[in-house]
Formats: structure tokens, C-alpha cells, sequence
């Protein structure tokens, strides 16, 4: 197994690629398990590593996950974990995860990398919190259901989030990221249902084209986004302005009484010469 | 003379007419068709020793699984180093439900005949030696939940008519000889690269490269998954000696949200189960 990792890591741009090697091996594999009689799946390692890292980095208060037992490496043990969904009936490459509702506490399980396979996620209403990793649309390349829906996670949606361009369902309702929502989502083409509700998003929401699902209820609860569907946003200018306020109106102030005051103060004389009077005024000054 | 012509008549009536009668001329039917199936392949491991023709239904018949009308629903041959073709008469069987052939040594082409099971939620070909072309026919499994058919040899174009099955939540055509353009409409839009990888020469945004004749990708997808590279041999070349669990058993787990199940449940002995 070891010989397989290595040689994986020594051809990076294989590392976020379909792991081509393991399938077409399967023939080799086949005959190694009539002689050998047992099963060997060189993409068995990643994902046990990935379901390793993803139960060492979460608290299980309710002990859920006592069902994903790796010391007892017998015949058919992952197929008995909680909430795993694989590809095939006698392979071990994950293709779904699902542990919803189960208390679980801790940030955002960076080993789900390992899990090459990986389509569906699905992690809502738990306690979990803290940012998603910047490089997550890394992490999960093929994903085509993100559900983290109703947990505490934190800080802005990952600018490579867009990299998912198989998403066909993104929930991230309730939870309490903040920051923009990154524009290239727009460009999201299977995308069918997503929200953002109940967070704290700020400012211009993406361009989904007429894109049906996208309502303003995608974006509910959330004070500061704008954008259609919703309100307007205001444009830059406006908003310099606003941030300044105290400035401009000193220079509104300024510009406006200066001439008021020149004019009411210049003696009486032809228009010409009052500008002659005010030009020489002006550069004595 | 007349009174026994008469009395015969009256018995040939109530044995065609009554319903018994004919729920056992049909699981006699669906007997014949995996008699003949049993007759196509060959059975080192004896597996199939217990398929007797002369029962009156193939409901006894182990790997075979009736309903309560005696009607085959499942048929679990995985893993049973089967050899030999398939027949047109599986299907015949019309409350299949599961066609568990996978990681056999099974060749020939998959029989149109197949797009007949109007009832069938699982189709499991995967790991054999299959030829040939997906046949279109399949597009009719408007049921069908888990279509893996990779690893085999299956080469010609992905039928359009699967994009209209809606119910597909598994797709797995890696590792064969297919090529032409890779769908992404309809059920095809929860796919991605890994259900596709390693073909002979699909093209599509799918896969990253264009169709011959087609316009470039416009706008280019964000993220564009590699062509399929050949991987060289020395990663096969790990060691023999290791031990790696083989998945048996599948713990059928409902999903509220996501509703994508397995619902392979095989027994701890590795024969499957009668009933689910």
C-alpha cells in the first residue's frame, strides 16, 4: 500500500484528478483475489484515511460514529459505518457521506481530501464551526450535494467554492458565515437548489442569469446583501460618498459659500471688471 | 362418451382460467428464463447447483429472491466466478428488481432484451468481460436507481435515452471502450468525470476535450477535469502479500435529505439473503 501512496504523491498533478490507476487495476485485482482470496483495492487506503481524519477531527458527543471501528480490520468492517454510502458492493471508495443531525462538534474535516470519490456530503444540523478551508473547492472536487446547512461555521464562503462546477445542490443556510458571496457561483451551470438564508452575507449577490431556482428566499435573513433578486445595490460613488459624509459636506459647504461670498462683497461694477477684480484678488491671495 | 368430453372440458376451463393456474404457468416461466440463463454459463463454483428446473418456481432456488406472488425480484450472482453470455429470456422476469451480476467473468453483449425490466432498480454488470454496446433499450428503466456497468469492454456511443431516466442516483461507465459525446442533460447533470474515466474517446465538456466539429466550450468551466491518462504499470506492482477487506456486508441507511440508498443487503457469509 505504501508503494501506491508514494508513487501517487510523486505525480502531483495526479492528486486532485480521478484516481484512474485504481479502476483499471481492478482486472490485476481480480485475479490477485482468486489466488490470494481476499480483496485488494489500491483505492481502499485514501478512503480509509479520509473516514479515519474525519472521526479523529470531531467530538462525537453521543458517540455515533463507535460504529467506524478501524481496529478490527476484518472482512467487510466499512461497510457497517454510519452514514457511508459507497460506490460498489465490493469496494471500499466512498460516494457519499451523510451524518446529519448527530451532535457533532469540531471545524470542518480537512481529511475529506482523501475521499477522491466523494459526490455527496451532506453534514447539516450539527455543531460544528470555525471557516472552511480556502482551498476547499480543492478538497472535494467532484462534489454534487453540499449540505452544511444548520451548524455555526464562520467566516467568509471560499473564493474557490465556484471550483465545484458539478454542484447541483448547495445549502448553507444557518449558519454564520460573513463577508461577499464569491460572483463566479453565478457561473454554477448545474446548480438547482441553494441557499444562503440566516447568515451574516454582505454585499452584491452573484448573477445567476435566469437561473429559476435563484429566489430572494436563497438569500433571506442576510442584513447586508443586495443585488438582484433583492434591493439595488447602491453604486461605489454613493457609498464613498456616505463613508465621508463629514468631508464632503465641509467641501459642499466651502464650495457653495466662497462665490456667495465674493459676490456679495465686490463693489458694484460691470461683470468684466468684477472678474478682473476677483482674478487680481485671487492671485494676491 | 358425451358425459367425459364434457367433464374434460369443464376441467381444461377451470385449470387455464383459474388465477393459480396462471401465477404458476408465469413463475414457471421466470424458471425457464434462468434455466436458460444456468444452461448459458458456466459454473466452476457450483452455484447455480441448486437451479432445479423440475420446482414448480424458482422461488426455492438459492441467489434467487421472490415476491409474496412468487415472481423473481432479485437475482444476486455477484463475486461467483461465473463465465459464458447472458440470454435474451432475462427479460422475461418482469418483477426484477435486482440484477446483481457484477465481478464475474461474464462476456458477450448486454442483451437489449434487458430494457424490458420496467420494474428494475439496480442493474450490476460491473467487473466482467461484457462487448459491445450499451444497448438504448435501457433508456425504458424508468426505475432504474444504480446503472454500473464499468470494467468491461462495452465500447459505441452513451445512449441519449438515459438521460431521461430520472430516478438514477449511481452511474458507473469508467473503464470500458466507449466513445462520442458524454451527455450532461437531464439525469446526466448529477454526473461527473469519475463516472466516465478511462473510455476509448469521449469527448464533451464532461471530460474536458471537445467534440470533433463542435465550437470550444464557451465560457470554459471553471474547473476542467484532465483527459484519461494511461497510469504506468509499476503502480500495479504493489505487494502482494497485503490484506484488504473485502466490503460484504452494506448497511442500508435511509437518507432524509439526500435519498440516495444501497439496498444491497447480503448475508455475513457472503451468499446473499433470501429476503430483504
Amino acid at each position: 500500500m505504501e508503494v501506491w501512496t508514494v508513487a501517487v504523491q510523486s505525480v502531483p498533478h495526479l492528486r486532485f484528478q480521478v484516481p484512474f490507476g485504481r479502476r483499471s487495476g481492478a482486472k490485476q485485482d481480480r485475479e490477485l483475489q482468486r489466488k490470494l482470496g481476499f480483496c485488494v483495492s489500491f483505492g481502499f487506503e485514501s478512503d480509509i484515511s479520509c473516514l479515519k481524519s474525519i472521526k479523529a477531527s470531531l467530538e462525537d458527543p453521543s458517540g455515533y460514529l463507535s460504529s467506524w471501528d478501524f481496529s478490527n480490520h476484518t472482512e467487510g468492517f466499512i461497510c457497517k459505518f454510519l452514514g457511508i454510502e459507497r460506490w460498489h458492493a465490493n469496494e471500499s471508495e466512498v460516494l457519499n457521506i451523510k451524518l446529519s443531525d448527530l451532535g457533532l462538534k469540531g471545524h470542518f474535516p480537512r481529511g475529506l481530501a482523501n475521499c477522491s470519490y466523494l459526490t455527496g456530503l451532506d453534514l447539516s444540523g450539527n455543531k460544528l464551526s470555525g471557516p472552511l478551508p480556502e482551498d476547499f473547492g480543492r478538497i472535494l472536487a467532484f462534489i454534487t450535494t453540499l449540505d452544511l446547512s444548520s451548524n455555526s461555521f464562520s467566516g467568509k464562503i471560499p473564493r474557490s467554492l465556484p471550483n465545484f462546477s458539478y454542484l447541483n445542490v448547495l445549502k448553507l443556510e444557518n449558519n454564520e458565515f460573513s463577508g461577499e458571496i464569491p460572483a463566479q457561483l453565478g457561473q454554477l451551470k448545474r446548480l438547482k437548489t441553494f441557499s444562503v438564508a440566516n447568515n451574516l452575507l454582505s454585499g452584491q449577490v452573484p448573477n445567476f442569469g435566469s437561473h429559476t431556482a435563484i429566489t430572494a428566499e436563497s438569500y433571506a435573513n442576510n442584513a447586508g446583501l443586495c443585488g438582484k433578486p433583492l434591493k439595488r445595490c447602491q453604486s461605489t460613488l454613493v457609498k464613498a460618498l456616505e463613508s465621508n459624509s463629514v468631508v464632503i459636506a465641509a467641501a459642499a459647504g466651502f464650495g457653495i459659500a466662497f462665490p456667495f461670498s465674493v459676490c456679495f462683497f465686490l463693489p458694484r461694477a460691470p461683470s468684466v471688471d468684477r472678474l478682473r477684480v476677483f482674478y487680481r484678488g485671487f492671485k494676491l491671495w | 362418451m358425451e358425459r367425459k368430453v364434457g367433464n374434460s372440458v369443464c376441467l381444461w376451463l377451470i385449470l387455464v382460467a383459474h388465477p393459480l393456474w396462471m401465477t404458476m404457468v408465469l413463475a414457471n416461466m421466470e424458471g425457464d428464463a434462468l434455466h436458460n440463463l444456468r444452461t448459458n454459463l458456466e459454473d466452476p463454483n457450483k452455484v447455480l447447483q441448486s437451479w432445479d428446473p423440475t420446482l414448480v418456481n424458482p422461488c426455492m432456488w438459492i441467489h434467487v429472491t421472490c415476491n409474496n406472488e412468487n415472481s423473481v425480484i432479485r437475482v444476486d450472482l455477484g463475486n461467483a466466478a461465473l463465465s459464458g453470455q447472458l440470454v435474451p429470456q432475462l427479460g422475461l422476469l418482469k418483477n426484477l428488481q435486482y440484477l446483481e451480476l457484477y465481478s464475474n467473468n461474464i462476456s458477450g453483449p448486454i442483451p437489449r432484451e434487458l430494457g424490458n425490466l420496467t420494474t428494475l432498480v439496480s442493474l450490476d454488470l460491473y467487473l466482467n468481460s461484457f462487448s459491445g454496446p450499451i444497448p438504448d433499450t435501457l433508456g425504458k428503466l424508468s426505475k432504474l436507481r444504480f446503472l454500473r456497468l464499468n470494467n468491461n469492454s462495452l465500447a459505441g456511443p452513451i445512449p441519449m435515452s438515459l438521460t431521461n431516466i430520472y430516478s438514477l442516483q449511481v452511474l458507473d461507465l469508467s473503464n470500458n471502450r466507449l466513445s462520442g459525446v458524454v451527455p450532461d442533460n437531464g439525469s446526466f447533470s448529477l454526473f461527473t468525470p469519475i463516472s466516465f474515466a478511462n473510455n476509448m474517446n469521449l469527448c464533451g465538456p464532461v471530460t474536458g476535450r471537445p467534440c470533433p466539429g463542435s465550437p470550444p466550450f464557451s465560457p470554459p468551466p471553471p474547473f476542467v477535469p484532465p483527459p484519461p491518462i494511461s497510469i504506468p504499470d509499476f503502480k500495479y506492482g504493489g505487494p502482494t502479500h497485503l490484506k484488504v477487506p473485502k466490503c460484504k456486508v452494506d448497511m442500508s441507511y435511509k437518507h432524509g435529505r439526500i435519498d440516495i440508498g444501497t439496498r444491497e443487503v447480503l448475508g455475513s457469509s457472503g451468499s446473499p439473503k433470501k429476503h430483504l
